[in-house]
């Protein structure tokens, strides 16, 4: 049985998801690390029993839970009517529906512990943008899924969300290739749109998560932190 | 452009509720409607004699009874201008309770209803430069429910796909969202009808369906109105 706090996070192979473990980590988090590539902790969590997996490998390792992150998404952007009927439900399925499944699977373990989920959403979840229904759809609807979860589990478990807004990671790299500019470019183009005048470093997004996780954060439920540099002044 | 009153509506789950109400209201400004159901084939049938409108049933969780659907539609009564998404389903359930069936279905019926209908009607309505789309969902997607996770992340997920939409068919079409509070449907359970619960609501009741009829026309019309969600729910939620 371990003593260190236990904390699930995934998506971890990503440019955020290694902020989070580092960031984490270095709040004294024990941390299990989960991809859909592989390892001891890898789930394709569109699928409920993967997710119900998952749980029970880290319960197995290190006996208890104490902090869900659900950070893993899948994303593909294409016009809304000629959106592959696969790929749209794939989206939503990885990124809302997984994360239900594994907050539906972690609540008894996170019960015990008086533990805290934290979901990743996403400013394009409150502010839509174009051809990326499936995940704007997905993101939103994780904070719908973060005020009713919050709601249900008080008083024993704090659930919240964070949204953040463009961040440096390589997927904008990936952007820039499809808008076929360079990757200075595309960081320009994002920066412009922002009040702060720049992206994220996925290690303040990180902070964020950190922060929702740790006792300083202990009054907050069902709360979503916006940290996108200005884009949104409400929602 | 915004639509001209001769021209058709198409409004899922019409059969009964807001759907019908909304209907019975479209008709009433000029509109020939096409009236949707899933199972209450008698009051569907009954809806669009009411209206000199037709009835349909289609699945909205089925993207290719979708299609068929819209097709037959434009077929039958000509250009949908105007396209209601409002068909769900609600159902109380505890976190640990819900089954993947019971997740799954919740989804791909609020949230893919609309998406389902949004992708038939799109193409038609951009070609014609002219089209109006309104989601139906809650005012729970705004403020939360417990042991109503399925439904809630389904409907605030409709809020996002609405605001998504709404930039990305941008001009020729505009795509709004309404988020009803209580209202007095086959859906609201007996609990959220009596005055305990009326008491906590600032304008002291539940809603009527013609009051979210109302809301859902003014936004299909609107014609400087996009990607905007609209809560009529008595006070309920006041942020």
């Amino acid at each position: 049985m371990n003593s260190a706090r236990v904390a699930l996070v995934t998506g971890s192979a990503g440019g955020l998801g290694r902020a989070l473990v580092a960031g984490l980590g270095a709040a004294n988090w024990e941390i299990a690390a989960a991809t859909h590539r592989g390892g001891a902790f890898a789930a394709d969590l569109a699928d409920p029993e993967q997710a119900r997996s998952l749980i029970a490998r880290v319960i197995e390792r290190y006996g208890r839970l104490d902090l869900l992150v659900a950070n893993h998404a899948a994303m593909t952007m294409a016009p809304v009517d000629r959106y592959p009927l696969d790929d749209w439900w794939r989206v939503v399925d990885t990124n809302l529906s997984g994360s239900f499944y594994l907050a539906r699977a972690a609540v008894s373990h996170l019960r015990t512990t008086r533990g805290a989920i934290v979901f990743v959403s996403s400013e394009w979840g409150i502010t839509g943008w174009p051809e990326a229904s499936a995940y704007a759809a997905s993101k939103a609807g994780l904070v719908g899924l973060t005020r009713a979860l919050a709601r249900e589990l008080a008083p024993a478990i704090r659930v919240n969300a964070i949204a953040p807004g463009i961040i440096d990671t390589p997927q904008l790299q990936v952007d820039a290739g499809a808008a076929g500019i360079s990757l200075g470019e595309m960081k320009s183009r994002y920066a412009d749109a922002i009040p702060l005048r720049r992206i994220a470093t996925p290690r303040e997004i990180a902070a964020t998560v950190a922060f929702l996780a740790s006792d300083d954060a202990a009054f907050y439920t069902g709360q979503v932190l916006h940290p996108n540099g200005g884009t949104t002044t409400a929602s | 452009m915004t639509a001209t009153r001769d021209s058709v509506a198409l409004v899922t789950g019409a059969s009964g509720g807001i759907g019908r109400a909304t209907a019975e209201r479209l008709a009433g400004a000029g509109y020939r409607l096409a009236i949707n159901y899933l199972t209450n084939r008698a009051a569907g049938e009954s809806v669009a004699t009411a209206l000199g409108g037709r009835a349909y049933c289609a699945d909205v969780s089925d993207p290719a009874a979708v299609e068929e659907l819209v097709a037959r539609v434009e077929t039958e009564l000509g250009p949908i201008a105007i396209a209601v998404s409002n068909a769900g389903v609600y159902q109380r359930v505890a976190l640990e309770d819900v089954t993947d069936e019971h997740w799954r279905r919740t989804l791909r019926i609020n949230l893919g209803g609309a998406f389902h209908l949004t992708r038939a009607v799109a193409p038609g309505m951009r070609r014609r430069r002219q089209g109006s789309i309104v989601f139906v969902a809650s005012e729970l997607a705004l403020v939360g429910s417990d042991r109503a996770s399925p439904y809630v992340a389904a409907k605030a997920a409709l809020i996002g796909l609405g605001r998504s939409l709404a930039r990305e068919l941008a001009p020729e079409i505009r795509v709004n969202v309404v988020a009803p509070g209580p209202v007095d449907t086959p859906l609201l359970p007996d609990s959220e009808r009596g005055p305990a619960y009326t008491a906590a609501i600032p304008l002291r009741r539940i809603g009527r369906p013609e009051e979210i009829a109302s809301a859902i026309v003014h936004m299909a019309e609107a014609p400087w109105t996009t990607g905007a969600v609209y809560s009529p729910n008595g006070g309920v939620v006041i942020q």
